[in-house]
């Protein structure tokens, strides 16, 4: 029964060429407009390029500190081809001077992050200063401290101190992100270290944290394309919800409805074939303007799984919007709440859930206002996803989605008149 | 077999219908008659479960269908009085949905959406989309929608509404042939006297909410038994002529129209020469003076005041 509603709907839909064009086309012609015009803001908004300034202030003088770890090396009785080796490799044992060349100084890091060294009066200005994004601070003997930690086995490994500076968002994320995988990697170092004190192992490996593990670097960066695509499918969507909706209003205005509860059919057996219809064609609607984007402007996927989760979730909050449509034009027996919705609504969430622009980029509470929006938790889900992450990730807007969707069907059900025509 | 009992529906202050009785035993063709706004779409969507009564109730059989209808459903089909159909589905498509929703399926299916295009002349316009069919054909597909679970009893409410006269007589003819060959139940609602005189074998007349006469046909004109109906013709009709009337003693009812008056006289009385003299003494000069048979519309005059339709 509930598959002869969805059949019938499914049947009316393709015959309305305009509709299907309305749903399916202008998206399409949508994307390759607003994907090309609006390319170059995109990248500025989107790629890090991002200036993050760093305050870096050392307490120690890392020769100083060098020199005398070799000393205590020597202290223990290495043998002297050991030495050798160890000597020659000094450059390699300076820690900071590694960060601040190999890692800050080098790939895209180096494009991003302005570093200035800091002298310990300086510090009260520096921590004021807005410019400032971050202010690093090597605590005395860190060297030396971090060394012993490495090779001898000392108990306690040195820690760097990471400033933040309030009106810093992403710039201090990503110095800390940074530093944290610089000191994971002197900690990795120890492990080795323990093996006894070969030369060929002291080698820090410059490659661990010469950026790959950096996360700026390992996601994929979004092309202009890529976020209107999912911009205007999340929007687009929406029009399904009130599309099915006036369909349903449709039936009732024209006493089909009527029929059908005459026929003893039970209302829920409608109510869920507005619902299954609803969520069944958004569905369908998202995998057919992806499945274009991707043939025609190269949106592609990396992982399938977390993308079909959130087009899942996605759908099912649009037929929950469709369902909740349907009762509440049943209850109140009229149109109106379903042009509301098409015409200024369905906008209205399109902006706040950043289908025209990366509106979340420009203040957390946006990002988090477009986050409590079905169209923006879809938005960002997809983002991520394309950007490379997984399931987990996105798990908080797939939440967001199906309880969202729960609620919704449970007013819509509350409201869902009891009789065919107005008692 | 169907009864409604001190049936009312309140809307606000104002009822739509008040206080009705009315029954359907098996095999009848009932007709439901009232103008505009009389409350019979009212009532029978009260009697088909549509609409929940204020007071009184519904009976099937003997039992009250108001809180359990299914029963009552299974064996009723509904032609409502709006065109109740998919535009964008074809004729076949149409009737396929709705014989599905009677849970009907397979061959058997199959089978009842051919008897049912055949019977309302529509076999050879089965592909076609309802969007570009006429009037009559739609009020046809219309009433064929309700036919497909083989209803013992079909409500029909206003069937016939702005068609052609063609149409309009092959949907009583159907009606009038589903009633013989089938033994199916009708009840037929209008505000067309005609339709209701060539269907029904008894009769209610609505008007504001309440019955105002039942009976058969005969019965309903025997209302009028003491009176006749005298219709009169002139090119020139004038107020002085018609005050005159009004004014005349043994003339009951006078209601004028452009070229036409009806009176309505004691039986007995003839008024041929006083109608004359008045005619005169008004200074015009009269057509014709028929004494007619009375209809069904008389007797909604008789009983009202008003005319059927405006
Ligand atoms: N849902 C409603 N709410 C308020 N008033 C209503 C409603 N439905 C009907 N009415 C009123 O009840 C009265 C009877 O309406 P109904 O449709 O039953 O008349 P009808 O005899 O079928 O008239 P018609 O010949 O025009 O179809 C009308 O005055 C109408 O305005
Ligand atoms: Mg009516």
């Amino acid at each position: 029964m509930i598959w002869q509603i969805i059949k019938k709907q499914g049947l009316i839909l393709l015959r309305n060429p305009r509709q299907l064009l309305l749903l399916v086309g202008l998206p399409i012609i949508l994307i390759a407009i607003l994907g090309t015009a609006l390319a170059g803001m995109m990248d500025d908004d989107t790629t890090p390029a991002i200036h993050v300034k760093v305050g870096i202030l050392e307490h120690e003088d890392e020769e100083a500190q060098t020199d005398r770890f070799l000393e205590k090396l020597e202290d223990k009785g290495l043998p002297e081809e050991a030495m050798e080796e160890i000597q020659a490799n000094r450059e390699q044992m300076t820690p900071i001077q590694m960060l601040k060349k190999s890692v800050f100084g080098s790939g895209e890091l180096k494009e991003m992050v302005e570093l200035r060294e800091v002298k310990s009066a300086e510090k009260e200005a520096v921590m004021s200063d807005d410019s400032y994004d971050a202010l690093l601070e090597v605590p005395e003997n860190f060297t030396y401290d971090a060394l012993a930690f490495m090779f001898l086995d000392e108990p306690s490994q040195p820690m760097l101190h990471l400033f933040q500076n309030e009106g810093s968002d992403i710039g201090f994320s990503v110095v800390k992100d940074v530093v944290q995988q610089f000191q994971e990697q002197l900690t990795l170092n120890t492990f080795i270290g323990k093996e006894g004190i070969d030369s060929s192992v002291i080698k820090i490996d410059k490659d661990a944290f010469a950026g790959e593990t950096i996360p700026f670097n390992q996601q994929e960066p979004v092309s202009a394309q890529g976020y209107y695509a999912i911009g205007m499918v999340v929007m687009n969507v929406l029009f399904i919800a009130s599309t099915i909706g006036s369909m349903a209003f449709l039936e009732k205005k024209m006493y089909v409805f009527d029929r059908i509860i005459l026929a003893n059919v039970s209302r829920w057996i409608y109510f869920a074939g507005i619902l299954i219809s609803t969520s069944l064609f958004a569905f369908l609607q998202l995998m057919l303007i992806y499945g274009f984007s991707w043939l025609v402007y190269g949106v592609q996927w990396p992982h399938l799984l977390p993308f079909i989760a959130v087009s899942l979730a996605y759908a099912i909050a649009v037929g929950s919007i469709g369902v909740l449509l349907t009762a509440l034009s049943f209850r109140i027996n009229t149109e109106a709440i379903l042009s509301l919705f098409s015409i200024i609504i369905v906008s209205l969430l399109a902006f706040i859930g950043g289908s025209f622009y990366p509106v979340g980029d420009s203040s957390a509470f946006l990002q988090r206002l477009g986050d409590l929006t079905p169209n923006g938790a879809a938005m960002s889900a997809y983002l991520a996803v394309l950007r490379g992450d997984g399931i987990s990730a996105i798990s908080h807007h797939l939440y967001f989605l199906v309880i969202f969707a729960f609620v919704a069907i449970l007013i819509a059900a509350m409201s869902f008149p009891k009789r065919g025509l107005t008692t | 077999m169907l009864e409604l009992v001190d049936l009312s529906k309140k809307y606000k202050q104002f009822y739509a219908v008040k206080n009705l009785n009315m029954f359907i035993e098996k095999g009848e063709i009932v007709g439901l008659l009232g103008p505009n706004g009389a409350g019979k779409s009212t009532a029978i969507s009260m009697l088909s479960s549509l609409v929940e009564p204020t007071e009184g109730d519904v009976r099937f059989n003997n039992k009250s269908v108001i809180k359990k209808p299914a029963p009552l459903r299974k064996v009723i089909g509904m032609v409502p009085q709006e065109v109740a159909l998919y535009d964008d589905l074809t004729a076949e498509e149409n009737l396929h949905f709705f014989g599905r929703i009677y849970r009907l399926t397979g061959a058997q299916l199959k089978q009842r959406v051919n008897e049912v295009l055949e019977i309302i002349g529509l076999t050879d316009r089965r592909k076609d989309i309802v969007k570009k069919f006429s009037g009559g054909m739609k009020r046809r597909l219309n009433i064929g929608a309700a036919l497909l679970h083989e209803p013992e009893v079909i409500i029909m409410d206003e069937p016939t509404v702005g068609i052609d006269p063609q149409s309009r007589n092959y949907i009583l003819e159907t009606v009038k042939r589903l009633n013989k060959e089938k033994g199916m139940t009708v009840l037929y609602t209008s505000h067309y006297m005609e339709e209701v005189e060539f269907l029904c074998d008894r009769i209610y007349i609505m008007d504001k909410g309440d019955l105002i006469a039942s009976g058969t046909k005969d019965e309903i004109k025997r209302i009028l038994s003491a009176e006749k109906t005298i219709s009169i013709q002139a090119d020139r009709l004038n107020d002085s002529f018609i005050s005159k009337l009004k004014q005349h003693p043994t003339i009951n009812r006078v209601i004028a129209e452009e070229k036409e008056i009806t009176i309505m006289v004691a039986k007995e009385i003839n008024m041929f020469s006083t109608l004359i003299k008045i005619a005169e003494d008004a200074g015009i000069e009269l057509n014709s003076v028929d004494i007619k048979t009375p209809t069904l519309e008389d007797v909604f005059l008789h009983l009202t005041g008003r005319a059927l339709r405006d």
